[in-house]
């Protein structure tokens, strides 16, 4: 099964945050709940974790870009 | 509409300490709220010297060469909250409530702003006025920063907080951009008084306050006992 990892919601609002850095890279395993990605507003740093168990099949926003709230940034393969 | 339902948790002071210790301390806390194994935690910190640069800052908002820095003892650090490179040092409050979101009915943008009421309200028993400033996070007296709020958020888990300035040296925030903004001037209570009211004074307003805005009661612990309790 295919999960979207999305930027957690954070705000009321169309918040843009910047994709920091992605913890975990393409094809490595990961548990529910580990953080994948860092993002941050202003004074805000969100971990976008992973929603379920499985491998990291693709990172849809780069680290550097700038995106809103709820967008999906990569897709998690459910194990 | 219900009131929200009082939680109970720990208010645990560091007191001075260096930065890198007492973060891990906030990790292993942070840790077990994740893991449901500790109740929400107000962690309280002086810090002695160091500038810290969070996930929106750059070395070059430090002004100082490294070399001085070394001289003058002060630590570099790169740090997981939002925001730009900041001074923390002895005479300021750092304060870091572990909450989880969801009990305290915000979103992280809505506690963030909370966190500058609560400084405004603290502020206020001392009369002074301090306020917000919009697209400037942070609590503003007149032109110049007196606090400066900067948080995590890990699955509606908040980490890292804020912090006050009550006397500490000023002179050390020339060494930066503050927050990444060239000039910005940056105050304090001793500065705006002429003299600051006690440090444990002002935690126990502090304490009254953030009671009375996350509907928490909080009990007063200590690391060694929080620490033992988690390792059962």
């Amino acid at each position: 099964m295919r999960y979207d990892i999305e930027i957690p919601p954070t705000a009321d609002g169309a918040l843009e945050v910047t994709v920091v850095s992605w913890i975990k890279a393409v094809g490595d395993p990961v548990s529910k709940g580990q953080d994948l990605a860092e993002a941050t507003t202003e004074k805000i740093t969100l971990y976008v974790t992973a929603p379920a168990e499985g491998t990291l099949s693709e990172i849809i926003v780069a680290a550097g870009s700038k995106v809103k709230v709820g967008t999906v940034i990569g897709v998690l393969e459910g194990a | 509409m219900m009131a929200a339902e009082k939680q109970t948790g720990y208010w645990l002071d560091l007191g001075l300490t260096q930065y890198a210790p007492a973060f891990a301390i906030q990790e292993q806390i942070l840790q077990a709220r994740l893991d449901g194994q500790l109740a929400p935690t107000v962690i309280l910190q002086e810090n002695l010297p160091i500038l810290t640069i969070g996930r929106s800052g750059s070395r070059d908002n430090i002004l100082s060469s490294p070399e001085n820095l070394e001289q003058l003892g002060i630590e570099v650090l790169e740090v997981n909250r939002g925001g730009d490179v900041t001074y923390h040092g002895p005479g300021q409050l750092i304060v870091s409530p572990l909450l989880y979101l969801g009990d305290i009915g915000l979103n992280a943008n809505q506690y963030l702003h909370r966190l500058e009421d609560v400084l405004i309200e603290l502020l206020a028993c001392y009369d002074i006025h301090a306020g917000k400033k919009e697209g400037h996070p942070g609590v503003w007296r007149e032109e110049a920063k007196i606090a400066a709020v900067g948080i995590a958020v890990k699955h509606g888990y908040t980490f890292h907080g804020f912090s006050l300035n009550l006397n500490p040296d000023l002179e050390a925030f020339n060494l930066i951009n503050p927050c990444g903004v060239r000039q910005m001037p940056v105050t304090s209570i001793r500065q705006v008084l002429g003299q600051s009211p006690p440090m444990a004074q002002i935690k126990t307003r502090l304490r009254e306050i953030l009671h009375k805005n996350f509907a928490l009661e909080t009990r007063t612990a200590i690391w060694s006992d929080l620490a033992r309790n988690l390792k059962r």
